[in-house]
């Protein structure tokens, strides 16, 4: 039987993208009331889903061309963003506990050439939820991470220049149908003893750790 | 040839140390310079740069000190500019400098300490990189760029929450121009050390319980020391004998941290 959101307040950063919209999809499926930001969140949150990234991130550059005004669209911002998706979320939060899931593909855990920025902004989010897992754990408040293949966002990497065998699963997935049901397990009851932990859902292709 | 009559392993090259005027960029300095690199002390204050270089000369090796902000290109770009223009080349760029290490709540972060992690670990490694670049692809297989992570930018940091994500942004650039340069010839690697540092020193004096924890937690049972434990590490990546490594994060803490 499929998790069940029913009753949960859910929010999803990054609504647009392929990875933010199929995720809030499932999670719609799964009985949740989903908001598409959290710009003004006024209400108490179950989960926050952080999807966002901004789209010059995944503008492939050879590193010695990158400027200042790239390093700083696709690393600083990032990395500000998160902290305050997650400083929001936990006020949100805090009072009954909850559950952070945070979208990091693999590509910052493999890198890729011409997308220093990119990899590194996306390992700096999958830690800032690390960190943030050790000291929100007694608040109630879990944060796991999800990494899913390349192939979700537009880099042009794909899977299998990261391993020297084919995905196990047979591809990427769905976002939708595959990717789907594992946040809405992260940020269900079911989960509750599972925190700081990246859940790579590639296929099976990097099997990290 | 040094005492024990080795060739010594980096005659000739030239390397920069960012912020080794103390701790692991003093470490890394002497033991480049021990295998007969000439090294550039970058250091942000030249009154505690100098003292290093002297340090490195009084030995008979080679060092000068030039003052320079690791988080400011202009300082980077003349740093490197005048490391090639009185040495004729850069083969080997160490970013080590960092400042920033205070334990807080992740819910009532400062910005400006933000600010001092990202500007120090992730700007630095960006100017570092990007700026030495030229002089490394120039240098082919004798190219590298080493920087200075710590086993938080894996595990996390339960009292410096953003301390970890800047040493994780090194770990993953350092991977992403590992396969960027590799057809140059140029390695890439990080290195995660734990030694007694003044930082070290600090981080146990505002967190007692961590240095029991560390000292229980490490194998060797003693904390490194920046020259020979550290500095060694990265004459080895820095050697010859260390071109065939690339893209990794080599963890020197004695032990303690096994989570690669």
């Amino acid at each position: 039987m499929a998790t069940s959101l029913d009753g949960r307040t859910i929010a999803v950063t990054g609504a647009g993208s392929t990875l933010a919209d199929g995720i809030a999809a499932a999670l719609v499926a799964s009985g949740a009331n989903v908001l598409a930001s959290l710009d003004r969140v006024s209400v108490s949150l179950d989960g926050v889903v952080h999807a966002a990234m901004p789209a010059i991130a995944y503008e492939r550059v050879p590193f010695h061309e990158v400027d200042d005004a790239r390093w700083d669209a696709v690393w600083e911002q990032t990395m500000r963003d998160t902290i305050e998706v997650l400083q929001t979320g936990y006020r949100a939060m805090r009072d009954h506990g909850g559950a952070f899931v945070v979208v990091t593909p693999v590509v910052g855990m493999s890198g890729a050439a011409e997308l220093g920025p990119y990899s590194a902004a996306v390992e700096g989010v999958r830690l800032l939820a690390k960190s943030a897992a050790r000291q929100w754990g007694g608040d109630g408040i879990r944060v796991n991470c999800l990494a899913p293949a390349p192939e979700h966002v537009p880099i042009g990497v794909d899977s299998g220049a990261l391993a020297l065998s084919p995905p196990a699963l047979g591809g990427p997935g769905d976002v939708e149908a595959d990717l789907g049901p594992i946040v809405a397990w992260l940020l269900s009851d079911d989960a509750h003893f599972v925190t700081g932990v990246t859940l790579c859902a590639d296929g099976g292709v990097w099997m990290a750790p | 040839m040094t005492s024990a009559g080795r060739a010594r392993r980096l005659e000739g090259r030239t390397a920069i140390v960012t912020g080794a005027g103390q701790g692991v960029g003093r470490g890394i300095a002497l033991a480049l310079a021990g295998e007969g690199a000439n090294v550039v002390i970058a250091a942000r204050r030249a009154v505690t740069g100098e003292p290093v270089a002297h340090e490195i000369r009084d030995r008979g090796d080679s060092a000068i000190c030039i003052e320079t902000d690791c988080t400011d290109r202009a300082a980077m770009e003349a740093c490197v500019e005048h490391t090639v223009a009185k040495y004729g080349a850069l083969e080997v760029m160490v970013h080590n400098a960092f400042r920033g290490g205070r334990a807080h709540r992740l819910e009532d972060l400062d910005l400006d300490l933000w600010t001092e992690n990202s500007r120090t670990a992730a700007w630095g490694s960006y100017y570092s990189a990007q700026i030495a670049y030229p002089h490394l692809a120039a240098a082919k297989e004798r190219g590298r760029l080493v920087l200075v992570t710590s086993p938080a930018g894996v595990e996390g940091s339960g009292g410096i929450p953003v301390y970890g994500p800047v040493k994780a942004a090194q770990r993953a650039l350092a991977k992403s121009l590992a396969r960027e340069w590799g057809p140059l010839g140029v390695t890439v690697n990080c290195i995660a050390p734990v030694a007694e540092t003044p930082a070290l020193e600090y981080a146990f004096n505002e967190r007692p319980e961590l240095k029991t924890r560390v000292e229980e937690r490490t194998a060797l049972r003693r904390i490194g020391d920046a020259e020979r434990d550290i500095g060694g590490v990265v004459a080895f990546l820095a050697s010859d004998a260390g071109g065939y490594i690339t893209g990794q994060t080599v963890v020197c803490d004695g032990g303690s941290f096994m989570g690669l």
